[in-house]
């Protein structure tokens, strides 16, 4: 069709794609660590789950605790897919089942969508909360479809290589899910400047007025959660292969709070957000987590400081510096900044102290009371080490409030500027 | 079938308070017709019912010959009716030509689609231009409708509601709170933008009423008291004593 044409040439948004599409394609390149390549594929498959799930929060205003449902049944049927694809039931490339994850995903956002959508808001939660707490019963029940305890195994490997492709190495599921991901995302962001995205945003702001310009508000929710559906069952198809096993986990609630933090973290409010969330997000669980047992903690704590600080999240704090640069007074902002960086380190490092030196204190202590922290050894038993953590913890929160304090009264400066120069 | 819109016996009661107490009304196809009443008579609770926004207790609306009771607001306004709000109800986080599109694309046929891409939608973002063109906010097209001024968002109010060429417009109190100047543009708009369509205002600038109307209704404690003629109205009896000789000094 005519109207399908894209702009001859964009060169910014060419840019950012290409730029993000080298970027994915290089970093186990630049990258060595043991979980380099854990770590981004499990970014890649959390951006895919994390638009998916913007589409229904950012885009469309619903705040869903279930999307894991979507997700987790696409994983399932994929595996199923792949051990009949072994089992030579039928044939189907390997490289090509995440769409029958996709298809699953949007089969149950078609079934469960049509009565989550009626309403938004809070009965929308609600009742997405059910559906997952539903689903999750289901898997213990019926133990022939989703495996019980142990899941659901399978082997990614089938028949023979097609052009040195077996999907063996984990650097071969790595290029699938970045050829995946890039799809997902330029497919998701292709359907914000659709008809349907953009209604989508007017249901979310404004349901009344869009049902007095023709739009059944369910209608726009529940395609919305289809086509929704349809990528979280993507990125769950894209996980079965990389894990080569699905369980209960993969339809729970854990996951489906994950996704939420993720998003909420790196923002709903603009397409990249979630981007941004799973990279924070995965980092956390996989990067801190292989070094602490506490990441969940700092997790927490992060989430918690972006709900109360920043709560457009990650997205809105680089988006809110762009009329700051335009206008040619970031350099205003570094001298704060730095004071907030050092302050903040501080107090982090005051933080993390005690933290970890709880849970030593709390889980070995008995055992082994020595610990080592930013390299440093001491005896987690000893008054010093505790003295110098809450020095810390204490200082650096105090200091820190001065170098905010010089923050904000900087911004305050920068938006009164702003304001005349635009009046 | 000249009939736009039809009322026959509509009654409406919140719990136990009857709002709309039988009213019958025909308005003809393209007359420009105004409602007026105190404070609290029902004129928007009618529009309500008529819209579709509420359901009503007892009677039955035709649009055009055909029977609308029971439907919901949309499917009202694809058979073309479209209407504005007393309290302004725009999509404050878009810009105007955002707000405008959204009120277009469902008559153009867009519907749900995810398979056009709105920048390439001409039909749709030269109506866009166009109505942006005839209610003066062409300057504004990419200001967030939130930061408008309060009789640029009553133009874009009636931007939207006129947008998709609804052959029948329902206007909540177009005018109200806006300084004579801007008044007068509104007035101007609204006789553009109703050019050829049945228009049915509700309206309490009696200036505005009988400079617009071809008729006028009363209404009064959810009744109908008169329905005719502007110089009728202005000499009617009851009117005067139910509403004009209180209003309008
Ligand atoms: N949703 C509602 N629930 C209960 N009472 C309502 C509702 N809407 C309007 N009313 C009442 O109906 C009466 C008429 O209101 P309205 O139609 O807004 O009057 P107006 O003629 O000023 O537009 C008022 O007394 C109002 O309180
Ligand atoms: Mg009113």
């Amino acid at each position: 069709m005519a109207r399908l044409k894209y702009r001859p040439l964009n060169l910014g948004r060419w840019l950012v794609w290409g730029g993000t599409a080298l970027l994915m394609i290089l970093l186990p390149q630049i990258l060595t660590a043991g979980f380099t390549l854990t770590l981004l594929s499990q970014i890649g498959v959390g951006i895919i789950f994390a638009l998916s799930y913007n589409m229904l929060l950012g885009q469309g205003g619903m705040l869903s605790f279930g999307h894991a449902v979507y997700s987790g049944m696409g994983a399932y049927f994929t595996v199923h897919a792949l051990n009949l694809i072994s089992k030579g039931a039928f044939y189907f490339p390997v490289t090509l089942t995440p769409l029958i994850g996709g298809v699953a995903g949007a089969f149950f956002g078609v079934i469960f969508g049509y009565v989550t959508t009626k309403k938004s808001g809070t009965t929308f939660a609600m009742i997405s909360l059910g559906i997952g707490e539903m689903v999750a019963a289901c898997s213990l029940m019926f133990a022939g479809f989703f495996g019980g305890e142990a899941g659901i195994s399978t082997n990614r490997v089938i028949g023979e290589a097609f052009l040195g492709i077996s999907y063996g190495p984990s650097i071969q599921v790595y290029y699938l899910i970045v050829g995946w991901a890039l799809i997902c995302m330029v497919a998701m962001f292709a359907w914000t400047q659709t008809p349907l995205g953009r209604m989508a945003n007017a249901v979310r702001d404004n349901p009344e007025r869009a049902e007095f310009v023709g739009y059944d508000t369910h209608m726009v929710r529940f395609l919305t959660l289809v086509i929704s559906g349809f990528f979280a069952g993507i990125a769950g198809g894209l996980s079965c292969i990389n894990y080569e096993i699905v369980t209960a986990e993969n339809v729970g609630a854990l996951r489906s709070a994950g996704v939420l933090i993720a998003t909420f973290i790196g923002g709903a409010g603009f397409f990249f957000g979630p981007i941004i969330g799973s990279i924070v997000f995965f980092t956390m669980v996989t990067a801190i987590g292989s070094i602490t047992q506490a990441w969940a903690f700092y997790l927490g704590l992060l989430f918690l400081v972006i709900v109360l600080y920043a709560p457009g999240g990650f997205a809105s704090l680089i988006a809110m510096h762009v009329p700051v640069i335009k206008a040619r007074l970031m350099r205003r902002l570094w001298l704060p900044y730095s004071a907030a960086l050092a302050t903040g380190i501080a107090l982090l490092a005051g933080l993390v102290s005690v933290v970890e030196m709880t849970y030593h204190f709390s889980t070995e202590a008995g055992a082994n009371p020595n610990m080592k922290l930013f390299g440093l050894a001491f005896n987690v038993t000893h008054a010093a080490p505790w003295a110098v953590a809450s020095a810390l913890l204490v200082g650096g929160f105090i200091i820190s409030r001065f170098a905010w304090n010089l923050v904000g009264r900087t911004w305050a400066d920068i938006v009164h500027i702003l304001q005349e120069q635009s009046a | 079938m000249s009939t736009a819109i039809e009322l026959k016996g509509i009654t409406k009661s919140f719990g136990n308070t009857a709002i709309i107490r039988g009213v019958n009304l025909a308005i003809p196809r393209g007359e420009r017709h105004a409602i007026i009443g105190p404070n609290g008579a029902g004129k928007s609770t009618l529009f309500n019912l008529i819209s579709g926004r509420y359901p009503v207790t007892q009677g039955e609306i035709l649009l055009n010959g055909e029977v609308v009771t029971g439907l919901k607001p949309f499917q009202i306004n694809r058979k073309g009716l479209s209407r504005s709000f007393q309290i302004t109800n725009i999509f404050p986080r878009m810009s105007v030509f955002e707000n405008i599109r959204c009120a277009v694309l469902w008559t153009l046929g867009y519907k749900y689609s995810f398979w056009h891409r709105l920048g390439g939608l001409k039909d749709a973002n030269l109506r866009t231009e166009e109505v942006m063109e005839s209610i003066g906010l062409k300057a504004r097209r990419d200001t967030l409708a939130g930061v408008l001024s309060y009789a640029e968002q009553r133009a874009l109010e009636i931007g939207i509601t006129i947008a998709g060429g609804a052959g029948v417009i329902l206007l909540d109190e177009p005018t109200a709170g806006m300084s004579r100047t801007e008044t007068a543009d509104a007035v101007e708009l609204i006789r553009k933008v109703s050019q050829g369509k049945t228009l049915i205002m509700v309206e309490h600038d009696m200036g505005v009423v009988f400079d617009l109307a071809d008729r006028i209704s009363v209404l009064v404690y959810g009744e109908v008291i008169a329905s005719d003629k502007p110089e009728n109205i202005r000499g009617n009896p009851a009117v005067q004593e139910a509403y004009l000789g209180t209003e309008a000094h």
